[in-house]
This record gives structure tokens, C-alpha cells and sequence, in this order.
């Protein structure tokens, strides 16, 4: 029989078989539940190394981007340091190029800052002033005067910098052409900038031109005067009876000769213009009387070529006036000698005068052959001769009307003309009567 | 009728003056410079001068200048014949005494009569 032990025994074994299996059980639940857990470790850090490595590399791409960005970006500025280098050379080369035109031009150059202080001067003005950058440059004008040439100088442009152009003015032995030109930037002035031009050389050459033409002109005179005796003494009879056709010879002898003694007054009117010393001078005088007298003295001419003749008289007497008369005479019979000469006979010449406050006016009306309008602004020059004028009559200088406008002008009068080719020409002028006549200065008047 | 002095250069101006002159009843002397001139003037006591101005040795300016000097030669009137006529030419030729003053270009003998006869009437009135 069993005893209780034995059954003891029995459950005890049981139990711990039981125990043995659940304990069994559990290592196995256990072992999986870790082997669970690893393996969503596993998944896990799987995963995540993915999603770094994913990082990393869109970072490593970023920076390569940023990295290219920055290369790029080096590049543009290393293109724009190259392009403003490029233009600090040019800017240099034209700086440079500049500053060689100003040293080496070949007149003198000077600058004034708008302060008007001097802030350049170029070689070629320090040689004409006689003065030396250094002791005069950041000087105003007036400051400069201590300077002989510089006084003389200021004297022209004035210590403000007046506006001149081409003034004339002598320095020593030399004669320079001055002018003044204002710099302006962004309607701002900047300074001005003075420019002497030395034409001594222009000026001797002019010189001597005009005592040469002079000194002809006295020359020449001297055996013309001998032919016009001589020819007059024949005409007269003086030297023996002559025939008629010897007669008539001889004065076509005696009028060439006197077109040659006008063309050397022309020119010899021409040269003392050139050499400044025109008007003697003026006094008051009757200018009616002058016309009149003039008018009378071409009687002849006029008849020779049956013009109609017409003087209008004044409508109030004029105010005498302050004139030079043998040249205001000159200019009247210029005038009315070219109105007669280059009006074809039937034709007719006006002269008419008046006055206002200002002073008097001439007026010289014809029906004769007109200047060509192409030609009309040349009128006034020296030896300018219309084309129709010529083919009509080879005798005139073209001195006539270049000799007029300078003496109207030497009276501060003006003289101005209305032509039409075919049908006539106006010519007029004016003088101003009390104080208009305004003292020359010295030298162009001969005392 | 009057005694006249030619002081002149030009000899053709002189020989038509001279003819000239002597036609009208003058009696004429001659002088070809103005040293010349000078001379004859002491010697011959003209009652008018004709007088060029550009001329050698000495000119008619000069020869007024040294009249001026000569109480004797002083009041001698005085004609200017002359090639030009430029205002200061003139101005100084009036300073120095000079009556008259004729541009030859512009005038002929018989003008030149005429002035001669004005002055000398002026002289005795």
C-alpha cells in the first residue's frame, strides 16, 4: 500500500514538473518577448540610421549648393572687381590723356575754381606770364596782381572773370588773344577756364602786310600824280594845240589813270582801317549839306547815264551832328556812285534823309541790277564784288562798301541794305546825333 | 608879277609846274631838295613856296621847321604839294605855318594856279 509519503512524493514530483514547464513556459515567452523587443530595436535603429542618412545627405547637397552659390558669387565679385579695376585704368588713361592735352597744348591755359582761385596752369601759360606754378597756384586774381604779366592780364578779364572773347591784349613784346569760357556743371559754375592764344606772329605778318601795302600805295601815287599833269596839261592845251581824236585818247588816258588813283585811295583807306587809325577828328556838322554837295559832284555821271535823279528833302531839319566829314562824305558818295553805277540808264535813284531822337538816317533807293542773294551776306567784305556787278562794270574795287561800314561804325552809326537781283537795292544808314559819338579809344582815332 | 619857289623832287612835276607858272607870268626858281630849297629861299626871297614834302636830304617838314627859325623866312607863305594828306600830316604842316595844302592826286595844275593866286592876293590885301 501506498503511504502517504508515497503520494507526497508523488504530488511533490508533479508539482515541480509543473513548476518545470510553467518555468519552461515563461523562459520561452520571455525569450521571445526579447527577441520581440530586439528586433523593434533592430527595426528601429534600422530606421533611424535611414532618416540620418537621409539627413546627412540633403545636408551634404546643401552645403554643395551653398558651396557652388559661394563660388559663383566669388566669381561675379571677382568679374566686378575686374570691371571697376578696367574702369579705374581707363578713368587713369583719360585723366592721363587729359593732363597731357593740357601740358602739351600750345596755348596757354588757367584755370579758376568757382571760388575764382587758380587750380591749374598749364606750361605754355606759365611761359607767357613768366611765372612759376608753384608760387601761384590756389591765388585768386586780384592776389595775382603782384605779378606784373598777371596784372596786366587782370586788367583784360577783370577781377571777377568777365566774359571776353578773343580780346586783345599785350603782354612785353608779345600780342595774345584772350577769351574766357565758363564751366558749367549741372547748371552749377564750376570755374572758368582762360585761354591765351599768342598771335604775335599773325600780327607782324599783318603789320608788315599793311606797310607794304601802304608804302606801294605812297609810291604808286607819286608817278600816277606825274600822268594826271601831264595828261591835263595836254587836255588843256598847255603844251600845244592837239587834234580831236587826240583829244578824246587822251582823256580815256586820263579817266584809266584816275580809277588807278581811286583804287589806291581804296586801298590806302583799306590799310589805315587795318592799322586802327581811321577817324580824325569829328565836328559838328550838316549832314543835308554833305549829301547835297555829293549828290551835286555826280551830276555829270548821272546825266552820262540817264538816270532820273530824285533828292527827297527832310521832312523836319535835321540835327547836326558830330562827324567826321571827309569820311562821312567818302560814305555818302560810295553809296550814291554805287546806286548810279549799277542802275541801267531809265532807271532812277532816290535819296531821302530823316531824324528821329536818335540821331539821322540815310536812304539811298535805286531801280538798277541787285545784289544776288546767295551773295548778300559777302557784301560787306573786303573786296567783295557781285557777279552781275562785275560783267557790267570791271572798274570797282570792292572796297567801297567794306571802307562805309567801318566808318558808319567807327561813329556808332549802322548800315544795313535791302537788295533784290533784277530789281534794285536800298541801302541805309544811321548816325546817332549828341553824346552817340563815343570816344575810341586812343588809338583809333588820329589827333 | 610874283616870285615863286618850286621845291620838288619829281622832275616831270617840276618841269609842268615851272611851266605852268611861268604861262601865268610868275617868275619861277627851282629847288630839288629841301636843303636845296632853303638855300635858294635865303638868296632869292620868294613871295610864295611850293613845297613837297617827301623829299631827300631833307624833307618839307623840316625845311618849315628851319623857316620858323629864320625871322626872314618866317612870314614866306607856304603851299604844301604833297603825295598824301593824312590828318596828322596836315595838323603839323598847320602848326608849322603851312597856308595851303593840296594832295596831288586829287588836283591839276590849274588848281594848283589858282591856290598860288589866292594866296598871293591875301598877301597883298
Amino acid at each position: 500500500m501506498f503511504s502517504y509519503n508515497f503520494y507526497l512524493n508523488i504530488f511533490l514530483i508533479f508539482l515541480i514538473i509543473l513548476l518545470f514547464i510553467f518555468y519552461q513556459r515563461k523562459v520561452s515567452d520571455l525569450k521571445k518577448a526579447r527577441e520581440e523587443v530586439e528586433m523593434i530595436l533592430a527595426i528601429r535603429t534600422k530606421a533611424r540610421t535611414r532618416a540620418l542618412n537621409e539627413l546627412a545627405q540633403s545636408l551634404e547637397k546643401k552645403v554643395e549648393r551653398r558651396t557652388k552659390e559661394l563660388e559663383e558669387s566669388r566669381i561675379a565679385l571677382m568679374g566686378t572687381l575686374e570691371d571697376v579695376e578696367d574702369a579705374r585704368r581707363i578713368a587713369e588713361e583719360e585723366k592721363d590723356k587729359t593732363l597731357s592735352i593740357i601740358t602739351n597744348f600750345s596755348d596757354g591755359l588757367l584755370f579758376f575754381d568757382e571760388k575764382n582761385k587758380l587750380s591749374l596752369i598749364n606750361p605754355q601759360a606759365e611761359k607767357l606770364l613768366k611765372a612759376k606754378n608753384q608760387s601761384i597756384i590756389g591765388k585768386s586774381v586780384l592776389e595775382l596782381e603782384s605779378f606784373e604779366a598777371f596784372n596786366l592780364l587782370a586788367k583784360t578779364i577783370g577781377k571777377e572773370i568777365k566774359k571776353i572773347s578773343k580780346e586783345e591784349l599785350l603782354l612785353y613784346n608779345l600780342t595774345l588773344e584772350v577769351s574766357t569760357i565758363s564751366i558749367v556743371k549741372e547748371d552749377k559754375k564750376t570755374g572758368t577756364l582762360i585761354v591765351l592764344h599768342d598771335v604775335t606772329r599773325e600780327k607782324t605778318i599783318e603789320k608788315l602786310k599793311t606797310e607794304f601795302v601802304s608804302l606801294s600805295a605812297h609810291q604808286l601815287r607819286t608817278p600816277l600824280s606825274a600822268i594826271k599833269w601831264t595828261l591835263k596839261m595836254l587836255l588843256d592845251g598847255d603844251l600845244g594845240e592837239i587834234t580831236k581824236e587826240q583829244k578824246e585818247y587822251i582823256t580815256k588816258i586820263y579817266q584809266s589813270n584816275e580809277r588807278m588813283i581811286d583804287l589806291i585811295n581804296d586801298l590806302l583807306n583799306v590799310t589805315r582801317i587795318e592799322e586802327g587809325k581811321y577817324l580824325s577828328h569829328p565836328i559838328l556838322a550838316d549832314f543835308q549839306k554833305i549829301v547835297q554837295l555829293v549828290a551835286s559832284s555826280l551830276e555829270n555821271i548821272i546825266k552820262k547815264k540817264k538816270i532820273k535823279f530824285k533828292f527827297e528833302e527832310p521832312k523836319e531839319k535835321l540835327p547836326k551832328v558830330k562827324i567826321d566829314v571827309e569820311k562821312i562824305e567818302l560814305v555818302v558818295q560810295n553809296l550814291l556812285t554805287n546806286a548810279i553805277l549799277y542802275t541801267n540808264p531809265g532807271g532812277e535813284v532816290i535819296v531821302s534823309l530823316g531824324s528821329n531822337n536818335d540821331g539821322i538816317g540815310f536812304k539811298v533807293s535805286d531801280t538798277g541790277i541787285g545784289i544776288p542773294k546767295t551773295q548778300q551776306k559777302r557784301v560787306f567784305s573786303k573786296f567783295f564784288r557781285g557777279s552781275n556787278a562785275m560783267k557790267m562794270d570791271t572798274g570797282g574795287t570792292g572796297l567801297g562798301l567794306y571802307i562805309s561800314k567801318n566808318i558808319i561804325e567807327a561813329h556808332n552809326g549802322k548800315i544795313w541794305f535791302e537788295s533784290k537781283e533784277g530789281k534794285g537795292t536800298i541801302f541805309y544808314f544811321t548816325l546817332p546825333c549828341g553824346k552817340g559819338l563815343v570816344e575810341k579809344p586812343q588809338s583809333a582815332i588820329i589827333n | 608879277m610874283a616870285k615863286i619857289l618850286l621845291i620838288e623832287d619829281e622832275q616831270i612835276m617840276l618841269d609842268l609846274l615851272r611851266r605852268k607858272l611861268t604861262e601865268e607870268g610868275h617868275e619861277v626858281s627851282i629847288a630839288k631838295d629841301g636843303e636845296e630849297g632853303l638855300k635858294a629861299m635865303t638868296e632869292a626871297k620868294p613871295d610864295i613856296i611850293l613845297l613837297d614834302i617827301v623829299m631827300p636830304k631833307k624833307g618839307g617838314f623840316e625845311v618849315m621847321e628851319d623857316m620858323q627859325k629864320d625871322p626872314s623866312l618866317k612870314r614866306i607863305p607856304v603851299i604844301i604839294i604833297s603825295n598824301s594828306g593824312q590828318p596828322v600830316e596836315l595838323s603839323r604842316a598847320q602848326k608849322l605855318g603851312a597856308k595851303d595844302w593840296l594832295i596831288k592826286t586829287e588836283f591839276d595844275p590849274q588848281e594848283v594856279i589858282d591856290k598860288v593866286k589866292k594866296q598871293l592876293w591875301q598877301k597883298q590885301s
